[in-house]
């Protein structure tokens, strides 16, 4: 399982993985939350990761972003070693209610993340408006976040970090809290956000039914210390279908992969 | 407005017009003697003397402008000096203590410091005036920027945002309104301490023309300085009010 990343670079003519980890492991207050955790990640892979809770999955995202550096192993990003944050990289948090600022409307909000990019005040409004059509929010601009929809919160926190213009997309659980027909929807609009794009995303969920839908791989941790368990290649006809997909035998026959696997882990 | 608020407006007019009626009762009955108590009808008439004779504009001005640089540097030290504190869980640690004995410390004990360091002087009286106004501000201060969301401050490194920018987007607006409240009780504080200081430094303001009304006998203009302060503290403390509901409408939208 350790050997991911390096299967990866030892198949001749593959591109090196835009995010690597290399034997890393993450020790806070004495205790591994993560332990040896090798893997990577083609740019424009669709990854997903699921777990049970406190397998350390969200821990893993973290440490794709910058937000903890490892205590051993490396964390590379397009070959580097990742040391801080960066803007190439953009974080959904699942606590959208706690990522916007309540003081600033959904245009002011998409602003922030043009401000930090250096982008004048007079290219800014054109490039939210077109942010904020985007992610199916035109027409809000004006509003605070207290006054949308949790689903819409969470879309424009989406507008956000599409305004990084990211490389990489890291999604902590973003739907965890919406109900399923918002889910559903805004499953399809990052399916396609990001095929249009071409950015690399990796998605933490606890819904192994989400996971095989997105990704192109769904990777199962073990908990204590967190650890990978299972890897599948989702090899599943894009573009996805909420009817079809989840019908597909394929589908059906991975869900039962990892259901088994979730289920052991649990015991 | 609907009608149960109007009535309890109208209410309430009826009930401070009762007391200015009951006043004035008393004064025309002299149950006390009217070189100590005027009725409202002397205080009204030496109100209107005093501003057309222009030397209550002059008073008032002397005191909301003590009230006003007093309270303005409070706020920049105190937001200043609040943020640096509160930002920096170290500092909080370190400093907490002095200020928790420092914070109880009456002002008025202080006073006679002033003095004796600074003489009668305005610079004295801004001194005292910020000295006293400073706690509610920076507490509030410290109090908002040690809660910020740290949730935020994770969108602000991934944003890279600068340590200026963080201080001047995230932190200081989710402060705001700590902050805000904290000014609108200085407020208060910065008005009673400009009157007590002309009182003591016969600096010029509507502190020294009560003391001198008094001590002179003229009961109606001591009332009359007594109610222009009464509505200084009033009108100072609804235009704070406003101030901070338009700057903080944001708020409004969460409820």
């Amino acid at each position: 399982m350790a050997s991911a990343a390096k299967r990866l670079d030892a198949v001749p003519g593959t591109p090196a993985p835009q995010i690597s980890f290399d034997a890393v492991t993450l020790q806070l207050g004495g205790k591994a939350i993560i332990e040896n955790l090798s893997l990577g990640v083609r740019a424009g892979e669709f990854l997903c990761i699921v777990g049970a809770s406190g397998c350390g999955k969200t821990t893993a995202l973290r440490l794709a972003a910058g937000l903890y550096q490892p205590t051993g192993g490396k964390v590379n990003f397009d070959g580097q070693p990742m040391r801080e944050p960066r803007r190439e990289i953009a974080i959904v948090f699942q606590d959208y209610g706690k990522a916007l600022l309540p003081w600033r409307t959904a245009a002011g909000n998409v602003s922030l993340a043009l401000e930090a990019a250096g982008m004048t005040s007079a290219e800014r409004p054109a490039r939210i408006e077109e942010l904020l059509r985007t992610v199916g929010l035109p027409g809000h601009a004006g509003k605070y976040p207290s006054e949308m929809s949790g689903g819409m919160q969470q879309r424009l926190q989406i507008a956000r970090c599409l305004a990084q213009e990211p490389k990489t997309l890291l999604m902590d659980e973003p739907f965890g809290a919406l109900d399923a027909m918002t889910r559903q929807g805004l499953q399809d609009e990052v399916l396609s956000l990001v095929a249009a794009s071409g950015a690399t995303v990796i998605f933490v969920t606890h819904d192994l039914d989400e996971a095989i839908y997105l990704g192109d791989r769904v990777i199962g941790l073990l908990p204590h210390p967190g650890r990978i368990g299972i890897e599948l290649a989702v090899n599943l006809p894009r573009p996805r279908d909420q009817l079809s997909t989840r019908e597909h035998p394929e589908f059906l026959r991975l869900r039962r992969q990892l259901f088994d696997f979730i289920k052991a882990t649990e015991q | 407005m609907n009608r149960g608020a109007i009535l309890w407006r109208v209410a309430s007019f009826a009930v401070a017009a009762g007391f200015i009626g009951l006043w004035q009762l008393i004064a025309n009955l002299k149950l006390v003697s009217p070189v100590f108590l005027p009725g409202p009808d002397r205080a009204w008439a030496s109100l209107v003397r005093g501003f057309s004779s222009g030397d209550l504009w002059s008073k008032l001005a002397g005191t909301l402008e003590h009230m006003a640089y007093g309270w303005l540097l409070a706020s920049i030290a105190g937001i200043a000096i609040g943020a640096i504190i509160g930002s920096s869980r170290t500092m909080r640690t370190y400093v907490a203590p002095s200020l928790e004995f420092l914070r109880p410390l009456p002002v008025s004990a202080i006073i006679p410091v002033a003095i004796a360091m600074l003489g009668l002087t305005q610079a004295m009286a801004l001194f005292v005036i910020s000295f006293g106004a400073i706690w509610p501000i920076m507490l509030a201060t410290i109090h908002g920027f040690a809660a910020v969301e740290p949730r935020l401050y994770e969108v602000a490194r991934s944003l890279q945002m600068s340590r200026l920018a963080v201080i001047l987007k995230i932190a200081l607006p989710s402060a705001s309104p700590d902050i805000l409240a904290g000014m609108r009780l200085s407020l208060t504080v910065a008005l009673i301490l400009s009157v007590v200081c002309e009182i003591l430094a016969g600096l010029d303001g509507l502190g020294h023309w009560v003391l001198l009304s008094a001590r002179a006998f003229r009961s109606a203009d001591l009332f009359a300085g007594v109610i222009l302060l009464g509505v200084t503290g009033y009108v100072t403390s609804v235009a704070m009010s406003l101030a901070e509901h338009k700057l903080l409408a944001w708020q409004a939208a969460q409820h």
